[in-house]
């Protein structure tokens, strides 16, 4: 079992343009950890280094202790699952996962057995003489999950695996995934842009931005108390309201609430679940649309100066547009210079699937 | 219904142009088709008075056709050879490699193609004939050589750059080495269609009449010189009937396993298109 | 533009000159066997040494072809064959393009199929072919006489024989050509443009043609380059004097043993292709690079 170290690692491309900017991470045995964070944040690129496939610019990466940072990938004890599946077409199913096998000089019945094992592992025992192109695409990305798990590799690696297939496999395979990764406790590295498959499969996440992390932390953390308003907004639905803390009190267009921090502009968060609305005529805001999910309802309100803020309600049928309504937060956040700098410590209920997807 | 209907009316653009196009383009094939198995055909008899096998036997008896066609496949077999050696490594190296000059270099074998050919065969003779290369059987591969280049490079590179490159990745990634992820991986994947490239060379190289004429006449004689000789002095009209049925063999299996690579998109657009 | 912009959507794995040592092969044969030669053509051609024993440039050797009755009148017939190639070539290839373009029945696969095949048949064959049926007591003869009809006037050693064969055997590839360009003309344009109510001729004179124009040049620059020099079907086919530039260079080369006269005449239909020959490369390097 299998300890991934990264440190410092940056890589610059020859045109000039940083994508991972002096990464730390450690992934502890048999964790699985999750990069998240949109395109271009430097996830894939810093998968890819692990993987052997992009040299760092600097840095240091060891597995086990062992240096890695040069070796090439054929040389590396990890094993990477990619967003396209990469099967070998030419090849049938068994082929495809004998392959590194017999690379390593392994006694063919030994193959055989492996093979079966693994192919049985991911569901798709008695496949093995299919051609990958007659298989569908939840079958083909198991075939390249097998593919790596058949050469028992320290590291995992998964770029965005699921990310061509529709939302129902995905959410399927995910669990898979997670089921096995858990059964033979292999160290994993998985990236996505869906924080739905962060949140549901991850020891720990990684939010990204611009190759630097912005917070690693448990995801039940990382949803309750994002440290940067980047991740507030990047996780789940949460309502940033720019306005000026002054004596001890945070305003925004007539809306105004206790903060006890000093005095300057400050952002404000709020999650729709941890906000609470009481009809009233002289309200901070006016409803502006309701939309009744069947168990519960989100009101998307205007504060006096146009700005958006939604809440979500167990009474959708209380509430009508141009209703005047005013704002009570139970949870609240705020945010300056891009690092929290109050919250409450009030506990916000369990987010619901259908906010934590939009 | 309606639709239906209107769709099963009769294509009569398509009917004319079939006909015509059979006519123009099946009816001399199968005149000489014909000729080739005829031993008795006197005007002006509209079909043969007699139909054998005796010109097969008289043909194939000729030392010159034998001489020719080992010269033809000797010949073919060389410059398709060569031009793997040399150009599918190349193609490699444009497809997946980065090197100064790569472009320059890459479309520079689109020079030959700027100019008439035969006039550029005129003036490579014209060298030739400096270093005592006319007449020879190697100014002839030499010749032909430079006419499998372009289509020796550019139909693999595409071939090499259609590779996924995740697929050469995940192959790295199960502990192949470069070599081998070229050997197992990448040469597999684009094998087909560099497959159809060494046959459409193989081909080409083995009609190319304009050269072999020029650089290797009298002393090199391939089966498309002997034809013109056959034109020009045969009397007997069954002789080149018959070499023309053998020399069709070759572009006959071009025709079996090139024709949906001629017929893609892509083969078009190489010319152009 | 980064080289892997211009070839293709490579991102090159790593920029080692090890990469000129794999094309160092064919690239120097094209420098020693297409450029070199062209360039020594022109020089030679050019430069001659006076009787002092030095160099000098002399324009001898074109002046002569230029003012020589049967080396003009080869070029005349030349000019004349390719351009009435081309305009037959189009008449016929631009109709059978447009039917394959826009119809998919079983009789289109039959059409298209006839359309590539002289692809598959070599020109020697052809040749020989062209006699069999065209020539004196050929087929054609045959079947005239079979119904009575006196003989036609063989177009075999006349300056149709060539123009026949030419077209015949450049139909597959115009055909290629302008279908690869037809495939730009998307079902939509056209019947958005029937919608807004216009006819068949309408149609093909805005909306087709437009934007099938660079593939028409195309197909034309690419039959013009093959033609001007054609070499085997105009020997074979057509008459003996005058001739087409390709017989006329091959008889000047190796019978009358004169290679500057010869190479004079290469750099001439050079000159004569030169406008064709740049607009098809760079039409196929700009289609490449795309």
């Amino acid at each position: 079992m299998s300890v991934l170290k990264i440190k410092d690692v940056s890589k610059i491309f020859p045109n000039g343009t940083t994508a991972v900017d002096s990464f730390s991470l450690d992934v502890a045995d048999g964790e699985l950890v999750c990069l998240l964070g949109p395109s271009g944040s430097g996830k894939s690129t810093l998968l890819r280094m692990v993987g052997g496939f992009e040299t760092p610019t600097s840095g240091l990466m060891t597995i086990d202790g062992e240096d890695i940072t040069n070796v090439p990938p054929e040389k590396r004890p990890t094993g990477m699952v990619f967003q396209s599946h990469a099967l070998w077409t030419h090849m049938n199913v068994f082929k495809n996962l004998a392959f590194g096998l017999k690379l390593r000089k392994v006694a063919a019945p030994e193959i055989k057995r492996r093979v079966e094992g693994v192919l049985e592992l991911v569901g798709l025992g008695g496949y093995g003489t299919r051609a990958v192109t007659q298989l569908s695409g939840g079958q083909q990305q198991r075939v390249a999950l097998a593919r790596s798990l058949v050469l028992e590799p320290k590291i995992l690696l998964l770029d965005e695996p699921f990310a061509s297939l529709d939302q129902h496999l995905r959410e399927r395979l995910r669990e898979e995934v997670r089921d096995i990764q858990q059964r033979l406790k292999i160290t994993t590295l998985f990236v996505t842009h869906g924080q739905d498959e962060a949140l549901s499969m991850a020891d720990r996440i990684v939010v990204m931005r611009d190759g630097k992390t912005e917070q690693i932390d448990r995801p039940d953390v990382v949803y309750r108390e994002p440290q940067t308003p980047f991740v507030a907004g990047f996780i789940g639905t949460m309502n940033l309201i720019e306005g000026v803390v002054s004596n001890g009190v945070f305003s925004k267009a007539g809306y105004s609430t206790p903060l006890p921090v000093s005095d300057g502009p400050a952002i404000l968060a709020v999650r729709p679940e941890a906000l609470d609305l009481t009809a009233s005529t002289t309200g901070q805001g006016k409803v502006h649309r309701v939309t009744d999910y069947g168990t519960h309802g989100l009101v998307d309100l205007e504060l006096k100066d146009g700005t958006r803020v939604k809440a979500m309600v167990s009474h959708p049928d209380l509430f009508q547009p141009g209703q005047g309504v005013s704002l009570a937060p139970r949870a609240i956040a705020a945010y300056r210079d891009g690092k929290v700098i109050h919250r409450t410590s009030a506990v916000a209920p369990a987010p619901h699937p259908a906010l934590v997807d939009a | 219904m309606a639709a239906t209907l209107a769709y099963r009316k009769l294509d009569w653009t398509g009917i004319v142009l079939a006909a015509v196009l059979t006519l123009v383009i099946v009816l001399p094939l199968v005149v000489v088709g014909t000729w080739a198995f005829t031993n008795v055909w006197r005007y002006p008899s509209v079909i043969p008075q007699e139909f054998g096998l005796r010109f097969w036997n008289q043909t194939l008896a000729r030392a010159d056709v034998w001489s020719s066609i080992s010269m033809s496949l000797t010949l073919s077999f060389t410059v398709t050879a060569l031009s793997a050696a040399i150009c599918l490594p190349a193609a490699y190296a444009f497809a997946r490699l980065d090197f100064p000059g790569r472009n320059l270099l890459f479309f520079s074998f689109l020079a030959g193609h700027a100019f008439p050919k035969f006039g550029l065969l005129v003036a490579i003779a014209g060298i030739f004939l400096q270093l005592n290369l006319i007449g020879t059987f190697w100014g002839v591969v030499l010749i032909q050589l430079v006419g499998t280049l372009l289509f020796m490079i550019w139909i693999p590179v595409a071939a090499f750059q259609a590779v996924d490159r995740r697929m050469e990745e995940a192959a790295r990634d199960v502990g192949a080495s470069p070599f081998r992820v070229f050997w197992s991986i990448t040469l597999p994947q684009a094998g087909p269609t560099i497959a159809a490239a060494i046959l459409l060379s193989f081909v080409g190289t083995f009609y190319e009449t304009e050269g072999a004429w020029l650089i290797g006449a009298p002393q090199v004689r391939t089966l498309p010189v002997l034809m013109i000789s056959f034109i020009n002095n045969q009397p007997v009209i069954q002789y080149g009937a018959v070499l023309s049925v053998l020399l069709w063999v070759p572009s006959f299996i071009a025709l079996l396993f090139a024709r949906k690579v001629v017929n893609s998109g892509s083969f078009a657009r190489g010319f152009g298109g | 533009m980064t080289a892997s912009d211009q070839i293709g959507s490579v991102t090159p794995v790593r920029r080692r000159p090890y990469g000129l040592l794999l094309v160092a092969t064919p690239v120097l044969l094209v420098a020693w066997l297409v450029i070199w030669p062209i360039i020594s053509a022109v020089i030679q051609t050019v430069w001659t040494t006076t009787p002092q024993g030095q160099g000098a440039v002399s324009l001898d050797t074109y002046s002569f072809f230029f003012s020589d009755g049967y080396s003009l009148s080869n070029l005349s017939m030349t000019l004349w064959t390719t351009g009435v190639c081309a305009v037959l070539l189009l008449v016929v290839c631009l109709p059978i393009a447009l039917y394959l373009r826009f119809s998919n029945t079983r009789v289109a696969v039959y059409v298209q199929g006839l359309a590539i095949f002289p692809m598959f048949v070599p020109s020697i064959i052809l040749s020989f072919a062209f006699i069999r049926v065209l020539g004196p007591n050929g087929t054609v003869d045959l079947l005239l006489n079979s119904v009575g009809l006196p003989h036609i006037r063989s177009p075999y050693l006349t300056p149709w024989g060539p123009v026949i064969g030419l077209v015949w055997d450049n139909i597959p590839l115009t055909v290629l050509i302008l279908l690869s360009g037809l495939g730009s003309v998307s079902n939509q344009a056209v019947e958005a443009a029937r919608d807004v109510g216009a006819g068949t001729l309408a149609l093909l004179w805005h909306i087709i043609l437009p934007r099938i124009s660079n593939s028409i040049l195309v197909a034309i620059s690419f039959a013009v380059l093959g033609i001007f020099s054609a070499f085997t079907l105009p020997y074979i086919l057509g008459p003996a004097a005058p001739e087409m530039m390709g017989p006329f260079m091959q008889r000047t080369f190796r019978e009358l043993l004169e290679p500057k006269t010869a190479i004079t005449q290469a750099v001439v239909t050079f000159g004569f292709c030169i406008v064709f020959g740049l607009f098809y490369v760079r039409s196929v390097a700009k289609n490449r690079a795309a």
